[in-house]
């Protein structure tokens, strides 16, 4: 008895063993990393919402080399800490391939750690041009860069001839970054610079710099960084009356802006990736996230759909779910996306990537500027 | 007349956040002046101040209900209520059951409540940044037509004449009334009110009470001010409210309204005629100054060893 009791045991956890085996063997990891939560979750919504799509749409497709794709979701909080954790416990949870994150400055710290465990990471929103030029093999981004994105907003606002433009930051990786590149093509132009200020990002008092900017008397201000310091920015500046326009960069065009600014939203320019959504080639797409009841209009809904796809396309391309080889298949090859013809230089950046100056709605819509 | 307007407007906007820092640290001040403890917690609960206001806000404006004193009048008191009773509790469930022991034990205490309020607004309510109403809309101009003009909002009125009020019923709570004494009292000698007949346990959890209330009433303030709220902002302001209290000479109550307003006319002149980026660090500089040269701040009373 006291046997075949053992027996029934040892067969039970054999066949346990077995199971989890073969399961681990049907499917590719895929993790996405972002903020599910804290101040820029809304940014996150749009990456989780485009990944879980396109993982859902392979899988319905027979899946990738006949496994099945399985998302793992992280939630670094943009928090360039709490990114490194997440990063490590995706190392010890066998992921080989990431779309994320979402932040620069969450990225920049995590793709260190997924360059050395050999983990190929995608990037569907960071614009942080260090995060590409340290040579790493395993990175790659489905965006285009802040040393695009600046010359686009500065030539933009070069093109208005102003007299004198404000520029202000919140002294973090991506907002100072973009609001550097702005300053350095306007003065290039010409342009006279009133300020280049930094600001803390989480501070909520901003009457001082509001009154500063009147005082200046600059025909437009540029912010670098995201939606909810500018909110507050832009609210409290109708509040004293200081009816200059603002601008800034796609941290801040999100409906986020419109329920802590409201009316003072209206007319601010943002430079963003060009509507996606609206591309006739897209709209079955589209369909099948509005079947869904999710919003497919954020920046990074389709650039995260476009980085699942590429890691699927990647591993079919080199037969392997080696991260190292999937990555010598994306260099060498040129995919068709949702974001239009993929190619990839050395250094992980897309070839061409294009960013359009859009007029932003008190409502939360959008219009193309010229 | 450009410069002079320009300085007004830095004065005005460092009066009005600095009335509402008074507001906050007088919570700090009052519990260090009673039991001798940092309540860490507090920053939390004006942030939940801040959060039951905005609650009511939008309760009474899905009943459409628009008349502006009624919206305000409700939203105060709800806020009022809900952190008084956080504060009372607070004190019942993580400071009175340590209350007596060394001095960090509390004071651990304080910070794992903080954490832990933080956290349950996080979950309760989302950790986004919420857009709160601009109620009160509006204000004066003052200075030449294109050229810089000064502006004083009612909001800003609003704030300043709000803090000035409840300072005032503060003042005469503590001095004239029968609780207060007893306030005094227990902050001058808890062992020997005791003796004397006095319930230092109810004492105590009064002036978490009343710490809890202004800093509602700052909640509201600053939430409509500011125009956004989320659950970490209570930890900022606590910071600030607990460096004015110290700058103004924590365990005193006019100190707490005279560091506040220090602390937030300084933070406005340095980012009007510095810089933004300089605002914290001038602002934590004074605090280093003060108290090298004067550690018991501004007016606090040097400490005298009881016999």
């Amino acid at each position: 008895m006291r046997t075949s009791a053992k027996k029934l045991v040892t067969a039970v956890s054999a066949s346990i063993a077995l199971t989890a085996a073969g399961h681990a063997a049907a499917e590719i990891q895929i993790g996405i990393a972002g903020p599910m939560t804290g101040p820029v979750a809304q940014y996150g919504d749009m990456q989780f919402s485009g990944a879980r799509m396109a993982i859902e749409q392979i899988n319905a497709n027979g899946g990738v080399m006949g496994e099945e794709l399985v998302a793992v979701e992280y939630d670094d909080v943009c928090d360039p800490k709490q990114a490194v954790s997440v990063a490590n416990k995706l190392v010890n949870d066998g992921v080989r391939f990431v779309v994320g994150h979402l932040c620069s400055s969450s990225t920049q710290p995590a793709s260190d750690i997924y360059e050395d465990e050999g983990i190929l990471m995608v990037t569907p929103a960071s614009t942080s041009p260090e995060i590409t030029e340290r040579g790493y093999e395993l990175v790659f981004r489905t965006i285009g860069l802040d040393s695009m994105q600046g010359p686009v907003a500065g030539n933009y606002l070069a093109s208005l001839n102003p007299k004198r433009v404000a520029i202000i930051h919140d002294k973090q990786q991506y907002g100072e970054g973009i609001a550097t590149a702005v300053r350095d093509t306007l003065k290039d132009k010409g342009v006279e610079i009133a300020m280049f200020e930094g600001i803390t990002a989480g501070s909520k008092d901003f009457s001082s710099l509001v009154t500063k900017l009147k005082q200046a008397d600059v025909d437009y201000v540029y912010y670098g960084g995201y939606h909810p310091e500018l909110g507050l920015i832009l609210r409290q500046a109708r509040q004293a009356d200081l009816d200059t326009t603002f601008m800034g960069p796609e941290g801040v065009g999100n409906k986020g802006i419109n329920t802590i600014a409201g009316e003072a939203a209206e007319g601010l320019l943002v430079t963003l990736p060009p509507a996606f959504d609206q591309k006739a080639a897209n709209q079955e797409l589209i369909q099948a996230f509005e079947a869904k009841g999710e919003d497919p209009s954020g920046p990074f809904v389709l650039t995260s759909y476009t980085a699942v796809q590429l890691l699927a396309k990647g591993i079919e391309k080199a037969e392997s779910t080696d991260p190292f080889q999937v990555a010598e298949a994306l260099r060498s090859g040129s995919f068709e996306t949702p974001i239009g013809k993929v190619e990839y230089d050395k250094t992980g950046d897309m070839k061409s990537f294009e960013f359009v100056v859009y007029e932003w709605h008190s409502d939360g819509s959008k219009t193309p500027v010229n | 007349m450009q410069d002079l307007l320009y300085f007004s407007q830095q004065l005005i906007n460092g009066l009005t956040i600095g009335s509402a820092y008074a507001l906050i640290a007088i919570g700090y001040t009052m519990v260090y002046g009673i039991i001798g403890m940092i309540n860490f917690a507090h920053g939390e609960i004006y942030m939940i101040g801040a959060y039951t206001a905005l609650i009511a806000i939008t309760g009474l404006a899905t009943l459409g209900i628009a008349w502006l004193p009624v919206i305000l009048i409700v939203a105060l008191v709800c806020a009022m209520i809900v952190s008084s009773a956080m504060g009372w509790a607070v004190e019942r469930v993580a400071y009175r059951p340590v209350r007596g022991r060394h001095r960090l034990i509390p004071l651990i205490s304080a910070i794992g409540m903080s954490i832990f309020l933080q956290n349950y607004v996080h979950l309760a309510q989302g950790s986004r940044n919420i857009g709160f109403p601009a109620l009160i809309d509006g204000g004066f101009q003052f200075g030449p037509e294109g050229a810089f003009e000064m502006s004083l909002s009612y909001m800003q009125i609003t704030v300043f004449v709000t803090t000035l009020v409840c300072m005032a019923v503060l003042s005469l709570f503590i001095s004239r009334s029968r609780t207060g004494r007893a306030c005094r009292a227990v902050s001058q000698d808890l062992g020997m009110a005791n003796l004397l007949g006095i319930d230092t346990n109810r004492i105590i959890s009064a002036t978490f009470v009343i710490g809890a209330a202004l800093a509602a009433v700052a909640g509201l303030l600053l939430g409509m001010y500011y125009g956004s709220i989320d659950p970490l902002f209570g930890f900022i302001a606590g910071l600030k409210a607990f460096t004015a209290a110290v700058l103004g000479g924590i365990g005193s109550i006019p100190g707490a309204m005279l560091g506040g307003l220090i602390l937030g006319v300084s933070e406005s002149m340095t980012s009007g005629y510095l810089s933004g980026e300089y605002k914290d660090v001038v602002s934590f500089g004074l605090l280093i100054l003060i108290l090298l040269f004067k550690p018991t701040g501004l007016l606090g009373k040097p400490e005298v060893e009881k016999i």
